[in-house]
Formats: structure tokens, C-alpha cells, sequence
């Protein structure tokens, strides 16, 4: 029984690296086309990270798109304006990341927040890094944003190079996922998950394994935060927005399913072809969100793998 | 001085308002509404229109503040259902999410709808001066109308049986059901009454600025700072806190610039929540 779900766990990691593998091969002449595929893995590596935070450990981090932000300012920042490569800049600001995420966590675990005030306290993060970024003006050029063409690793300047750069991150970070969910930290987050005080009675750490768990995602959406910069060619706060980031993530994940490994990957696919129908609608593409998010949230709480398993009554993971 | 003080102060009562309809709602409710700016901005915009109407500005504000109190009662009889219906931290969660997903959609609609859309108001005289400070009409204007509302609403919650239910219910909302209150229908009138209250707020906005279709998120968030400052279950201390921080906005403001104005207010808010989860004047409802 276990080794079989595991073994169905590499069987779809495999496909998922095989299947997002050959879109280049499909699409790759088309630049427009490669954009939506690249931009597609990164909100899918984004969801993953925000699935090990909150699908996993019920932590409402709303501050996704100022953590792959910070990260991404801080390397942008180092590297085009004091001219460190960004080799060593971009570890820099994904340490950030994973710090302020840590912190956090590590906070509001020792205060004993409930999931509501972890929500607002990460809420007002968000809030102020967006006028940080607004108001230091002589680091980050305010609202106009920061031209990083050039400066970043050149493989993510060139196009299906980009991509696979990106999937490689998406593949290593499911993967990670995978191990994790299967060592001890997997019990432990499932025991956190149904019953955090039950957990903390039976002896698990639950401050540790909180802390590791929004240390290991705030990593990861740093990680795309600071790809993210040098892949776009530029940067500026709507890019890390609430509305750009945490919003979209969150309905992908809904969409997806919550706590599986392949949610974050379904739902990408299916957000992103749906960001497209709505896109020539313009303004109302947040209203559309908005609608998405209240519908999944209401009728659609387990997503599209849990439906899928009871439809097809196939294991997946 | 005392001009910026009494800014301050008619600032602060108008953010209180705003931020007494989160606490109303989440006492009662258990739910956060996140998107009690938008309500509000909805009542502005609405008030506008009306006047774009050619009506008289005062049945205009009247209508405004009644639609910001309609959308309250179609977003309590409808969407947050689903989240009444749960308990515990799924009500918080579910309640959260669908506000958060409320607001969008009318940031989105309104943004779409009505983008040039602004409720400005402007009164006869422009300003009056009493021992000679000059105050503006406008904001004296401002600061009467949050008065009355506060006044009105202290002596409906203290002075009258419903209003005792409401402090009970606020208070332990089990409990409260064990005398037999349906804390159904008190809570639908409190999500209504509050969605009035922001309507109010943003109509007083109007008077000394103007309330635009990309407000919300901005009065949205003042509001939540205000209300967990003051403590999210308190409403005498949302009221002391919403003054207090409209004081330091003021001075902090006139002293360091409005962004630095806004970090102050925001760590604030997250100190609070970090130090003092139940804020700052919590002991008291």
C-alpha cells in the first residue's frame, strides 16, 4: 500500500517533468506562447510553496508576492545598482525571503496566533513593503520599476533556455516536496493540520515544524521571486502585487486542490488557460478573480484532484 | 498647531467609523470583512451618481448611505452564508476568503463600470473660524456627522434591549443562544448597520476630499488597521484608536511626509497584533 502510493507519486512527478517538458516542442517558435507556458511554471512553483505554508500548516501567509518581491528587489537591487553578479545576489535575496518568512512564523507560532491574525499581520506586511518599495525611489525607481535586462544570468534571458530553467525549479521543488511529505515532517504537518493542540499533546515540535515549513516555502518563493526578475527583463511593485501574486496563487491552488502534489500543477494549467479567455475583458479580469476565488472558495473547497479521484477512483497523488 | 490637531481628530473619528463596522462584523459575525472599504466606496459612488442624477445632494447621501446598507444586507444573506454555517477557524477562514474575493470583484466592476466616477461634495461656506483657529466647514461638517453616528450607535448598544442582545452575543455568542437570541437575524442587522456606517464614512470622505472607484482597498485597510489597534472585538477602543491614530497620521504627516505617515500607521498595526492580539483597549466592550 505504501510503496504504492509513492510509487505513483514518482509516476506523476516523471509525467508532469515529461508533459511540461515537451511544450517547448509544441510552441516554442511562438515568443507569445513561451511567455504564457514560463509564466505558467511560475505560478505554479509559487502555489506549491504556498501549499507547503498554508495547505499544509494552515498558516495564511498574504504576503507571497512581497516575499518573492523582497527577494527579487534585494537581488535586482545589489545587482544593478551596486553591481554585484548576480550569482551571489540572487542567494541573497532568497535568504531574505526564507528569513522573513521564518520570522514570521516563528512569531506568530510563540504568540499563538490564530490563522485570522497570521492573515492580517502577513495582510500589513504585504502593505508595507509595497510603499517601501514605492518610497525608497534612489533604490528601486518607485513605481516605474527596474530595467534588469542584461544584468541577470544570461540562460534566462534566451527563450526555451528560460523555460527549462524554470521547470527545473518546478520539478526540484515538487520533488523536495515529495520527500518531505514523506519523511516525519509529513506526519507532523498532518497532524498539525487536523489538530494542532492533539499535535502538540502527541510530542511533535509544532513551533519547528511550522517554522521549517514557511522557511522551506518563503525558499522557494524566493527563488521564483528572484527568476522571476531577470526572466521579465524588469521589475516593479504591480509585478509582486497582492492582486499579481497572492490572489492568482490562491485561486490556483483552490482550483488545484489543496495539500496534493499535483494540485498546484492542474490548477496552473487550468488558471492560466482561464486567465487567458478573461484577458481580453481588460479592467474586469480582477472582478473575474474575485468571482473565481469566492465560487472555489464556497462549492469547490478540495479542488480539482480531489474531484478527479472520486470521478475516475484513481490514486493520485 | 491646534489647526492639525483638530485634523487629526476629524480624521480619526471618520476612520473610526469606518473601522466600527469590522469590529461590529467580526464580533458578531466572526467574520473579517475585507472588503468593508469597497462597501463603503460602493455607498460614495452610488451617492454620486444620485447627484450626476441632478437629485438634491442631501437625498443623494441619504440614498448612498442606504445602498452601501443594501449591499451589506445581499453580501450577509448570500455570500457569507456558507461561512456562517461553519464554526471556528474554518468561519474565519472561509469568511476572510470570500470578503478578500468580494472585494475584487467590486474594485473590478467598480473600475470598470465607473472609472471617472468621484463623489465630491463641497459646502457653501468654505471654512469658519472659532477663537481663532480656522476650521473648515467641511471637516467641522465631517466630525458632526461621526459624532451623531457614534452617539446614536452608543446609546442603541447601551440604552436599548437590542442592544443589550448585541453585547451579549458579542461577548459569548453561545451563551446568548442559550437565551433563545437568534443571533441570525441580529447579526444580519449588524453587517447592515455597518455597511452603513462605511457608506457614512465615505459620504464624510466626500466632504473634505473625494471618494474615487480606487479608494476601496485604501479605506479598506485604514479601516482594519484601526480595528486591530483598537482591539477587533471592542468598539469603545476601535473609537479611541481610530482618534489616536488619526492624531499621529496628522502630525506624522505634516512632519515626515505621508509615506513615511502610512509605515508608522502599518507597524503599528502589526506591533499590536504581535504584542497585544486583543489590541490595545481590549478589556472593555
Amino acid at each position: 500500500m505504501k510503496r504504492g502510493r509513492h510509487r505513483a507519486d514518482w509516476v506523476a512527478l516523471v509525467v508532469v517533468a515529461a508533459a511540461l517538458g515537451l511544450v517547448p516542442l509544441a510552441v516554442g517558435d511562438s515568443a507569445y506562447f513561451m511567455r504564457i507556458a514560463t509564466l505558467m511554471l511560475i505560478y505554479m512553483a509559487y502555489a506549491v510553496a504556498f501549499n507547503v505554508i498554508f495547505g499544509h500548516t494552515r498558516q495564511l501567509f498574504l504576503c507571497l508576492g512581497a516575499l518573492a518581491g523582497a527577494s527579487g528587489y534585494v537581488s535586482v537591487v545589489l545587482t544593478v545598482k551596486f553591481g554585484l553578479t548576480a550569482w551571489l545576489s540572487m542567494p541573497l535575496g532568497i535568504a531574505c525571503a526564507a528569513l522573513l518568512g521564518g520570522v514570521f512564523s516563528y512569531v506568530s507560532v510563540r504568540r499563538g496566533l490564530g490563522v485570522i491574525f497570521v492573515g492580517i499581520v502577513t495582510l500589513v506586511f504585504s502593505m508595507i513593503f509595497h510603499n517601501l518599495v514605492l518610497g525608497m525611489r534612489g533604490l528601486t525607481n518607485g513605481e516605474t520599476g527596474i530595467e534588469t535586462k542584461g544584468a541577470g544570468p544570461g540562460i534566462l534571458a534566451s527563450s526555451p533556455a528560460s523555460y527549462y530553467v524554470v521547470l527545473a525549479v518546478l520539478v526540484l521543488a515538487l520533488l523536495v516536496y515529495h520527500l518531505l511529505l514523506r519523511s516525519r515532517a509529513g506526519k507532523a504537518f498532518q497532524a498539525i493540520a487536523d489538530d494542532e493542540l492533539a499535535a502538540e499533546l502527541a510530542g511533535i515540535d509544532v513551533t519547528f515544524y511550522k517554522v521549517l515549513a514557511a522557511t522551506a516555502g518563503s525558499a522557494l518563493l524566493g527563488v521564483v521571486g528572484t527568476i522571476y526578475a531577470y526572466y521579465s527583463g524588469f521589475i516593479s511593485p504591480t509585478v509582486y502585487s497582492l492582486v499579481s501574486v497572492d490572489i492568482a496563487v490562491l485561486v490556483t491552488l483552490l482550483l488545484g486542490g489543496m495539500g496534493s502534489l499535483l494540485g498546484p500543477v492542474l490548477g496552473g494549467v487550468v488558471f492560466t488557460v482561464l486567465d487567458e479567455i478573461v484577458r481580453p475583458l481588460g479592467r474586469l479580469n480582477v472582478m473575474v478573480y474575485g468571482v473565481l476565488m469566492i465560487l472555489l472558495v464556497v462549492t469547490f473547497r478540495h479542488g480539482l484532484v480531489a474531484m478527479l479521484r472520486k470521478l475516475l477512483g484513481v490514486r493520485i497523488p | 498647531m491646534i489647526a492639525i490637531l483638530v485634523d487629526g481628530i476629524v480624521q480619526g473619528l471618520q476612520l473610526s467609523l469606518m473601522a466600527v463596522g469590522i469590529t461590529l462584523i467580526f464580533g458578531l459575525g466572526g467574520v473579517l470583512n475585507l472588503a468593508h472599504g469597497q462597501i463603503a466606496v460602493v455607498g460614495g459612488i452610488a451617492a454620486a451618481l444620485f447627484i450626476g442624477e441632478g437629485l438634491n445632494p442631501w437625498a443623494a447621501c441619504a440614498l448612498g448611505v442606504l445602498t452601501a446598507g443594501v449591499v451589506g444586507l445581499i453580501v450577509d444573506r448570500t455570500l457569507l452564508i456558507p461561512a456562517y454555517r461553519s464554526t471556528g477557524e474554518e468561519r474565519l477562514l472561509l469568511g476572510l476568503l470570500i470578503t478578500l474575493g468580494l472585494s475584487f470583484v467590486v474594485n473590478g466592476y467598480l473600475d470598470f463600470k465607473y472609472p471617472d466616477v468621484a463623489l465630491t461634495l463641497s459646502l457653501p461656506t468654505p471654512s469658519f473660524s472659532v477663537g481663532g483657529v480656522v476650521i473648515r466647514t467641511a471637516s467641522a461638517a465631517a466630525a458632526l456627522v461621526a459624532i451623531v453616528a457614534f452617539a446614536l450607535l452608543f446609546a442603541f448598544l447601551k440604552g436599548t434591549l437590542l442592544g443589550k442582545v448585541i453585547r451579549s452575543i458579542i461577548q459569548n455568542e453561545v451563551g446568548a443562544g442559550l437565551c433563545g437570541i437568534n443571533s441570525g437575524k441580529i447579526r444580519t442587522l449588524i453587517v447592515v448597520l455597518s455597511a452603513m456606517m462605511a457608506g457614512l464614512g465615505a459620504i464624510a470622505q466626500g466632504l473634505f476630499s473625494s471618494v474615487g472607484t480606487e479608494m476601496g482597498n485604501e479605506l479598506t485597510s485604514f479601516a482594519l488597521i484601526v480595528a486591530v489597534v483598537g482591539g477587533v472585538r471592542s468598539i469603545n477602543g476601535t473609537l479611541v484608536a481610530g482618534v489616536l491614530l488619526g492624531i499621529v497620521n496628522a502630525f506624522a504627516s505634516y512632519h515626515v511626509g505621508a509615506y513615511l505617515t502610512l509605515l508608522i500607521l502599518l507597524a503599528t498595526a502589526a506591533f499590536t497584533i504581535l504584542l497585544r492580539p486583543h489590541g490595545l483597549f481590549a478589556h472593555r466592550t
